[in-house]
């Protein structure tokens, strides 16, 4: 194929690669300073109860100790993303086990885990809920009983444990369902499941000569850790400064703080730099895992598969804060409408406190909960109807023009292209090959999260190009992305541009690495500066050459103008004798994506900005006696609009698919009345290297109006179609139809009795 | 809280020094175990006695009556023993799906077996094989056989000053073959729900003989199956036979519910298992064809 383009399209290695393999990237938990402490977390060990009284005097007189930090070592201040139901540590009362409740420092990590054993905690025992069932029973306890003192941003409609009522809803749903030939309900349900960064959460704080709170951490988002730390000590934004690390993996769960504000904490009392890093079983027990939701869908059909209308209603499991779990209430509604034109819809949603972990924002965050729910039923209806389960939602999918749920007209859909190209490459034609063998696909569509990004494009004495930018690199690769719009804009080679990233108090905002938006944001933001910068460079050329700037023309490497010509190395010699160098601002907010507001209710995510368009076939079999599984060959198409690097595309779906597959078959994080059973790796399982099937990927390339050469937001998606795309080929394969996630071993054994014994 | 680490450089030293530490002196070999257990519960010995100078007990040995394997034997040295090909070969197979790579490069059959896991992967084989261990302790030596060495979960007969030196079995007679399968929720580092190690010969007449199945994590520890043993003993694995076969395996364990698997899908696994095993091991010897699977 004929590029136009020099660096786009191209799959590069990435500029981090070097330090990452060679081992020497400075990880948040290599990070150490001079004179360092260390801080552990004394958690509760109840789910629901009021704090009596703490002791510390034991803990403080061991070996090493330097302090011991409760809520009353720092000012008493709620935070949270929609709802302020949040506090740094417990001050009366524990909503879950794992909820930390003060932190020792001391000289080593060691002496501190000592000393935590040795500070004496009270507890009187409340009772608790669990489940989201219960917590929205008239009379259940509540996880916070003085909820109505919270802070909370005006969209939110609030009662008890429910943090949110939202609803989505579109022409007359009771008159279409009685048109309907057929009704179909069904409830699924889906599991916690934890991020699985490779990188624990690590931070270091300390209070600098002028009282302002210096953080490094590995956060995704330094801006918003900023903000929130800021709040919580009662700072202006300016008086914290938050720096990067390298960041060892995030997906979303590490958008919110991690240890920094305990680190924070720590640092004001003892006066000393302090270092946090979770342990494993933190991780587990008090991370920021993904919501489990519980989905009960109606949908009603014409007997050639026509969808007439969609009722749902969702309980989404926040734990004990409400985080993003709002959020993922929200936009759940606009992935279970589909991506297919439905006339009808009533949808109503809630997030409800449980006393249990809070939750947080997972990659894709109600993308595979929704997905799972929608696409699992299209196939029941398929069944049901006779009707090959790809050629129903052809008849169903949105189109080019049409307009999505909540009333946004869409724009490069290729949906249909997804789906024919997926189903060609994993053999529809022959979707049961065997008995025991079968074959699944799954669509949807994705957002790229808005947001405002800045960056600093400044050229180096010799030419080279630094790319200033706040946003982090977590691991994804996009920030590499992001420099080859940068290097095919500005007309150098990608090996000119070195990423400096990370500093609040240096880099411009950025709205961060998180939502797909990094290489899209941060791309657009460079493009705008290179506009700006080659004006600059325009400009000192017309000086240098008598012209004027209309008349340079811009080159790969520099201008010229006539036979005369300036390098890149010469124009930055010039700016920096003669004007403090050559720095451009380049900015990028995307456009709002126009909806309808009178179909949405309450919902704070209400768009699906520059949608993506993607399907998931994949090709198993299933061990009846067993129930194991074994995936022979598995494909991903999906429209990123523009590849930009093709290979770390590829990265972010072969890693997607396989989190995909450990939410479908194997992750959980297991509770009983509050307490989790799996609190480790050995029994939370991630699928390993010998799980991970074959992943064929095909990138279609339909251009989006707003990124950077026509580029949508990639990262997220892969992750969302596994679990349908997986429950959809095991009911091919064998009949069994699991409504859970995971679909273990024993549930498919279980389904099997359990149909075979209805057959009887 | 300090924790002394000794490192003996015999076998004497190492017994007299376990003596004289007492009960809270802990072996480590490769410390895939006792490290995870000292950061589980916090709670350190007072001292560590490395054992890994004792080379000696780091070597696969066999003769005309069968093998020894030192205890400081690592579970990487025995999935890639070329004697455990042919008819031992489910010795391979129990040693190359416990833990990851990096696990089995460092821990020990000693270490498996000292620990009593009821879900150690290569109890089961090694019971089938019908192995004895050897300890030796200030008392001298002494040699168990390893179904009565473990009494249950992390519970067996060492005494606290005795070394394991190595684990012997005598070379199963004639014509045989083994397997080994397990059931788990992935296909690396996983802890068994149902382990299953089978060794079955062919008598002249074409039926099987000298059966012998052991079954671990279905239990407080790994058994022998003697009554679906006895049953098999002189049948041909009909379809048939293989099922009842099954069904007294399964009667025979005793499983938990736990966050890994309920009791009744252990039980139903022991069914399936035990007769995969059977088959599996006797296609082995109908396609070994000759004795070569016994060398």
């Amino acid at each position: 194929m004929n590029s136009p383009f020099r660096v786009i399209g191209k799959s590069f290695a990435r500029l981090d690669a070097r330090g990452k393999v060679s081992g020497k990237a400075v990880y948040g938990t290599d990070f150490a300073m001079q004179g360092m402490l260390h801080g552990k977390l004394i958690q509760s060990p109840i789910a629901s109860g009021e704090i009596l009284s703490i002791d510390i005097e034991r803990a403080m007189a061991m070996p090493g100790v330097y302090a011991v930090v409760t809520a009353k070592d720092i000012p008493a201040q709620r935070y949270g993303s929609f709802v302020k139901d949040m506090e740094v540590f417990a001050s009366q009362r524990v909503n879950f086990v794992g909820q930390p409740v003060a932190a020792v420092v001391a000289r080593t990590v060691e002496e501190a885990e000592e000393a935590v054993r040795a500070v004496d905690i009270k507890y009187k025992e409340l009772p608790g809920v669990f489940t989201t069932e219960e917590a929205i029973q008239a009379g259940a306890p509540l996880v916070h009983p003085a909820w109505q003192e919270y802070k909370a941003v005006p969209t939110v409609k609030r009662d008890g444990n429910v943090t949110n009522y939202a609803r989505l809803v579109l022409g007359d749903v009771e008159k279409a369902l009685k048109e309907s030939d057929r009704v179909f309900t069904h409830r699924f349900v889906t599991n916690v499941v934890h991020p699985g960064y490779t990188e624990p959460r690590a931070a270091i704080a300390h209070w600098d000569d002028s009282n302002q709170l210096v953080v490094w951490s590995n956060t995704q988002l330094p801006f918003e850790a900023q903000a929130t730390l800021a709040e919580i000590f009662k700072l202006t934004p300016s008086q914290v400064r938050v720096n990067l690390t390298v960041i060892g993996g995030g997906f979303g769960g590490k958008l919110r703080l991690g240890v920094e504000h305990y680190a924070a904490a720590a640092a004001l009392k003892a006066g000393r730099p302090v270092k946090f890093v979770s342990s494993c079983e933190e991780e587990m027990t008090s991370a920021l895992p993904r919501q489990p939701l519980t989905i009960e869908l109606t949908t009603g059909v014409t007997n050639d598969g026509k969808i007439l209308a969609k009722e749902a209603s969702i309980l989404v499991d926040t734990g004990a804060t409400s985080g993003s779990g709002v959020g993922v209430a929200s936009s759940v509604m606009l992935m279970l409408a589909g991506p297919y034109k439905i006339p009808n819809l009533r949808l109503e949603s809630r997030s409800v406190y449980t006393n249990k972990t809070p939750t947080g924002s997972f990659r894709a965050p109600a993308g595979p909960q929704g997905n799972f729910a929608v696409e699992s039923q299209m196939d029941i209806i398929a069944d049901a109807l006779n009707i090959d389960p790809l050629e129903l939602r052809l008849r169903n999918i949105v189109r080019e023009g049409d307009l999505a749920p909540n009333g946004q007209k869409l724009e490069s859909v290729s949906l249909e292209t997804c789906l024919l190209k997926a189903a060609d490459a994993i053999g529809w034609k022959d979707r049961k090959p065997a008995r025991g063998r079968g074959k699944g696909i799954a669509c949807a569509w994705w957002t790229t999260t808005s947001g405002s990004s800045g960056v600093y494009v400044k050229l180096g004495p010799d030419g080279r190009v630094f790319l200033n930018t706040g946003c982090a690199e977590i691991g994804t690769a996009a920030l590499t992305g992001a420099a080859q719009v940068l290097a095919e804009a500005l007309g150098v080679e990608l090996a000119d541009i070195q990423i400096v990233s990370g500093d609040t108090a240096s880099t411009p905002f950025d709205f961060g690495a998180q939502g797909s938006r990094t290489a899209f944001a941060v791309g657009n933001a460079c493009l705008d500066a290179v506009t700006k910068l080659q004006q600059r460079m325009k400009e000192i050329a017309a000086k240098q050459f008598s012209a004027k700037p209309e008349d340079i023309e811009i080159t790969t490497g520099g201008v010229k103008h006539g036979d005369k010509t300036l390098s890149l190395r010469e124009i930055a010699a010039v700016a920096q004798a003669s004007q403090g160098g050559l720095i451009a601002h380049g900015t990028f907010i995307a456009p709002p994506t126009l909806h309808d507001k009178e179909r949405t209710e309450n919902m704070v995510i209400t768009a699906i900005n520059s949608p993506s368009f993607h399907a998931h076939a994949v090709d198993l079999s299933v061990d009846e006696e067993t129930g194991e599984i074994k995936i022979h060959d598995y494909v991903v198409v999906q429209d990123v609009g523009r590849a930009i690097n093709p290979k770390y595309i590829e990265g972010q779906i072969e890693g997607g698919v396989v989190q995909g597959i450990g939410q479908a078959l194997s992750e959980e994080i297991v509770y009983e009345n509050g307490i989790v059973r799996n609190p480790g790796l050995t029994d939370y399982k991630m699928p390993t290297a010998m799980d991970a099937p074959n992943i064929r990927s095909f990138l279609i390339e339909s251009p989006s109006k707003v990124g950077p050469y026509g580029a949508k937001g990639v990262g997220e998606p892969p992750v969302i179609h596994p679990p349908a795309t997986i429950a959809n080929a095991i009911a091919a394969a064998v009949s069994a139809r699991v409504q859970t996630l995971p679909i273990t071993a024993e549930k498919i054994v279980r389904t099997l009795a359990e149909v075979s014994t209805k057959a009887t | 809280m300090k924790v002394e680490f000794l490192e003996p450089q015999s076998l004497q030293d190492a017994v007299a020094m376990a003596k004289a530490k007492g009960v809270g002196a802990r072996f480590v070999a490769g410390g895939t175990d006792l490290v995870i257990q000292m950061r589980k519960t916090g709670v350190l010995p007072e001292a560590i006695i490395n054992l890994q100078r004792l080379r000696a007990l780091g070597e696969i040995k066999h003769d005309a009556d069968g093998f020894s394997l030192g205890a400081l034997v690592t579970h990487r040295q025995i999935e890639s023993e070329d004697r455990f090909l042919g008819g031992l070969q489910a010795l391979r197979e129990s040693a190359c799906v416990i833990g990851g790579h990096q696990v089995r490069n460092v821990a020990t059959l000693g270490g498996n077996l000292c620990n009593a896991s009821p879900a150690a992967d290569m109890v089961p084989i090694l019971l089938c094989f019908n192995a004895d261990v050897t300890l030796v302790g200030s008392s001298g030596s002494r040699n168990i056989p390893l179904a009565a060495f473990i009494e249950g979960p992390r519970k067996t007969q060492r005494a606290h000053d005795e070394v394991m030196t190595d684990i012997r079995f005598p070379k199963p007679a004639g014509k045989f073959a083994s397997a080994f399968l397990k059931g788990g929720r992935r296909r690396a580092m996983e802890i068994s729900i149902v382990a299953m190690a089978g060794v079955v010969s062919m008598s002249a007449g074409g039926t099987m003989t000298d059966v012998r199945l052991a079954m671990g994590a279905a239990g407080p520890k790994a058994i022998r199956l003697a009554q679906a043993e006895k049953f098999l003993e002189g049948k041909v694995p009909s379809k048939a036979v293989l099922e009842e076969a099954g069904k007294l395996a399964a009667a025979a364990a005793s499983p938990i519910d736990d966050v890994r698997a309920s009791a009744s899908f252990r039980r139903h696994l022991v069914g399936v298992y035990a007769r995969r095993v059977i088959e599996l091991g006797w296609n082995r010897i109908s396609e070994a064809g000759n004795d070569r699977s016994a060398a």
